[in-house]
């Protein structure tokens, strides 16, 4: 019973301790609060001061700090509040402004407070650290981020693909050529995403990509291949057809869409039946934007699947690559029968919308 | 030593290794929690959803919403999840034969006009009457599907049967979403390459007392009522720690019906919503889980602790009762279902872990305390009570629950922080100390009705009523 008692009390102890801890952090946090918004608006300051500096010269930014604003710069807070502003400044920047905010950033030495981050064991800190050199365009720490892009924490590898973009353009790509882990959609999302700010080049090595051992090198090669409609690597893509993995025959079906030839049609559906049910409606869905008037036979043959998802999409792919697509259709013997008569009426209905 | 003294130490002392093992596991959950929790605010302070909603590459996704009888809100409702933040989205409403004037407001409101919609039906369900899409091109991704009354369950086995998109996600048409939420739950599902997603949950908060305007949620205020208010504690304590620390060992059984997001390839594949529990949402989970375990597929269902869903919790005790009435029934006829599992070790942590979890500690543990107390009781009349043993176990069990409450409160202000002022915080804590003896108990015995019900063999849903967030807003 004793013990029962102690073990209550410790209990309760501890929860009044933790209420204690409670509203003594959310006083410290309101404290915080006000001390950031002052500190905020130096920061701004700073920074609007750096944007319309004029300046010319390579030799740094002479910008007039006043002793308080010197005092706080040995702050650590400080110096975290003004790496923010000057980051998300930088992101919306471009020209003089945008080399005015780097050299900035350099002057108040946070490149090197950004560099001792980058050895940090803490991933979160590392891959911070690997976000703002590439955000602040820092080059001559390229190898070093370089090294990053194959890390073992995803986070930071993640982060060091993405600076390497930012920092050499598609050149950074070569990460692709040596990197062993997969490289999952959401960074595939975000990789494509930085592509496409960036002026469109010829770059090299979508070729050796496509060739790739990782599975998600040779999906993010197709994806580049689509999107940069990379016409001369229709072959290569092709090939992708014959991929042991389904998701990366998908991707290409995908891929070959943009670089469509005359027999492209003919050639994906005589693949049709080899394929799962997901790739048919990939190679259906395909054929709705490149197919033609010569594949509706074949297209009808493929009708007879019990497969009714893969039914709808095949009637509303006759019906849309030819302006006699539903006419063909309605001669059918089972165009009178559900369930074809009745998706046949639903693509005439979304069609006459 | 007599019979009697032998049979009260062997439920004295099981009843001391229960409440032991209980505690232990509640200690580990929130310890466990922790890591995850932090692993997820670090990983999204390196997220910009903005990329997703933008990317033509963003996973297609099907809102599934049944509505019965929902005439008096349906049309804001609607509307708020039309606002939603997503490209690749299609927003299905199915009225579920509501009985009032559902189906026609909508058609109003949208412009809809009936399509010759064929219905793959996948899932069996109930006849579907009409499929109605909007004239005006602004609500070209609102679908309304009019249907028979069957349920929920079969409501959204329709809507499955008309999704087109590859991931469904279902919510009660009711609840009011984060504008990124569709974001962050699918976020997931494009994050893993050796295992597939096949479902992701998101926090459900209570909305009592917050202010909603034109279907968003402009302020979080904490709810007046005592009822809504410990409910709000519920909901951090079991979002915020259990369900962080379940997802972390990729155990979680129960992704709320209010908001989730599933593989629909696999809800198919398992015969989507069963219509035999109101314990639906669960049973889905679980069947999924069963499915790819017996598949030795590689799986997860992931948890994110944001806060994505706001939702109106009962604030009298009649329909609270019934609420948890449903969700004891629904938790039993899971379990029942899926026996199979219990300590199976062909169905790995599944089978050994969180099915037992389950089985202990959530059916059993409300049993377990109404007949630890009514025994007490009986050996109290009967003058055989250790008074000092059980007041004593009764002391440590209580202050713990109010430790862990604490607890919690403590990781919401250091994590999302909705409630600010240090007012709410202390009404929090006073209501963390007072739910062991005002909403507890009822709970415990709503918990036992349920069975008591499920032995009678009722399977009603039970009403809920709800005042709407309109209402609210005027009582604020």
């Amino acid at each position: 019973m004793i013990y029962f008692e102690l073990v209550a009390l410790s209990f309760l102890g501890i929860a009044c301790l933790i209420v204690v801890y409670m509203l003594f952090h959310l006083r410290i946090v309101e404290i915080q609060r006000s001390r950031y918004r002052k500190w905020k608006n130096i920061a701004d300051l700073l920074v609007r001061d750096a944007i319309f500096s004029e300046h010319d010269g390579d030799d740094g930014l002479h910008l007039p700090i006043n002793r308080h604003t010197e005092g706080l710069l040995e702050n650590e807070r400080f110096k975290k509040i003004l790496n923010k502003e000057l980051l998300s400044a930088k992101k919306n920047m471009s020209g003089a402004a945008s080399l005015n905010l780097k050299k900035l950033y350099l002057m108040l030495q946070l490149d090197q407070y950004a560099l001792k981050n980058l050895s940090s064991n803490k991933w979160h800190i590392k891959a911070k650290a690997i976000q703002d050199l590439g955000i602040m365009g820092l080059s001559e720490y390229l190898s070093k981020i370089y090294r990053q892009t194959n890390n073992r924490h995803e986070l930071v590898r993640m982060e060091a693909q993405i600076a390497v973009i930012k920092l050499t353009g598609f050149e950074g790509l070569r990460f692709l050529d040596v990197v062993s882990y997969q490289i999952n959609d959401w960074q595939q999302i975000k990789l494509l995403n930085e592509l496409s700010l960036l002026p469109a080049q010829n770059f090299k090595g979508i070729e050796n990509w496509l060739l790739s051992e990782n599975d998600s090198v040779v999906i993010f090669a197709l994806k580049l291949v689509k999107n940069f409609h990379r016409y001369e690597l229709y072959n290569q893509v092709e090939a992708c057809l014959n991929h042991s993995t389904a998701k990366i025959r998908g991707m290409a079906i995908a891929a070959i869409e943009k670089l469509y030839r005359e027999d492209t049609s003919k050639m994906l559906l005589k693949r049709y039946l080899e394929e799962e049910l997901s790739n048919r409606i990939a190679i259906a869905k395909t054929l709705q934007q490149i197919g033609g008037e010569d594949d509706i036979p074949v297209l009808i043959s493929f009708l007879a699947t019990e497969e009714l998802e893969q039914k709808r999409t095949l009637v509303r792919t006759i019906a849309t690559i030819s302006e006699n697509g539903l006419d063909h259709l309605n001669t059918l013997a089972e165009a009178g029968e559900p369930p074809l008569s009745l998706i046949i009426k639903q693509i005439e209905g979304e069609l006459t919308v | 030593m007599s019979w009697q003294s032998i049979v009260i130490d062997i439920f004295t002392y099981g009843l001391l290794i229960y409440s032991i093992v209980l505690l232990s596991c509640y200690i580990f959950i929130g310890a466990y929690s922790i890591g995850e929790i932090r692993n997820h605010l670090y990983k999204n302070s390196f997220t910009d959803y903005r990329q997703l909603a933008s990317a033509s590459q963003a996973p297609g996704m099907s809102i599934l919403a049944p509505a019965y009888n929902e005439g008096a809100n349906v049309i804001e409702n609607v509307r708020s999840l039309l606002s939603i933040h997503y490209a690749n989205l299609e927003v299905i409403i199915i009225n579920d034969g509501s009985k009032d004037d559902s189906l026609s407001k909508l058609i109003d409101a949208y412009d809809l006009y009936k399509t010759d919609h064929f219905v793959n039906e996948q899932i069996k369900a109930k006849a579907v009457r009409g499929v109605y899409k909007s004239r005006n091109k602004v609500y070209k991704k609102l679908i309304v599907v009019d249907k028979e009354n069957g349920g929920k369950a079969d409501a959204l086995n329709v809507g499955v049967n008309i999704a087109q998109k590859d991931y469904i996600v279902c919510i009660d048409v009711d609840c009011i979403l984060e504008q990124d939420a569709l974001l962050k739950l699918a976020k997931p599902f494009l994050e893993t390459t050796q295992q597939r997603v096949i479902a992701t949950g998101g926090v459900i908060r209570i909305a009592n007392n917050c202010i909603v305007e034109g279907g968003r949620l402009v302020a979080v205020n904490l709810p007046h009522k005592f009822l809504a208010r410990v409910q709000t504690l519920e909901y951090i304590r079991a979002f915020l720690l259990g369900r962080m620390a379940w997802s972390r060992l990729n155990g979680l059984l129960l992704i709320s019906g209010a908001f989730g997001a599933f593989d629909k390839e696999i809800v198919i594949k398992c015969g989507g919503y069963d219509h035999n529990t109101v314990g639906e949402d669960m049973e889905l989970v679980v069947r999924m889980r069963r499915y790819m375990e017996e598949l030795d597929l590689s799986y997860k269902v992931a948890f994110i602790p944001d806060p994505l869903c706001w939702t109106e919790a009962p604030d009298t005790f009649k329909i609270l009762g019934r609420q948890r009435n449903r969700w004891t029934r629904g938790t039993v006829e899971t379990l029942n279902m899926h026996k199979k599992m219990f300590f199976n070790p062909k169905y790995g942590f599944l089978g050994l872990v969180s099915y037992p979890y389950w089985f202990f500690f959530e059916f059993l543990a409300p049993l377990i305390e109404f007949s630890g107390m009514v025994i007490f009781i009986l050996l109290t009349v009967s003058g055989l009570t250790n008074w000092h043993f059980f007041l004593g176990l009764l002391a440590v069990v209580f202050t713990f629950g109010f430790l862990y409450s604490v607890f919690a409160i403590l990781m919401e202000i250091l994590t999302y922080n909705q409630y600010k002022r240090r007012k709410d915080i202390l009404k929090l804590v006073l209501t963390a100390f007072l739910e062991p003896f005002i909403f507890h108990p009822f709970v415990v015995w709503s918990a036992v009705m349920g069975n008591v019900d499920l032995i009678r063999k009722k399977n009603a849903w039970g009403e809920m009523t709800r005042r709407g967030f309109a209402a609210v807003k005027k009582s604020n």
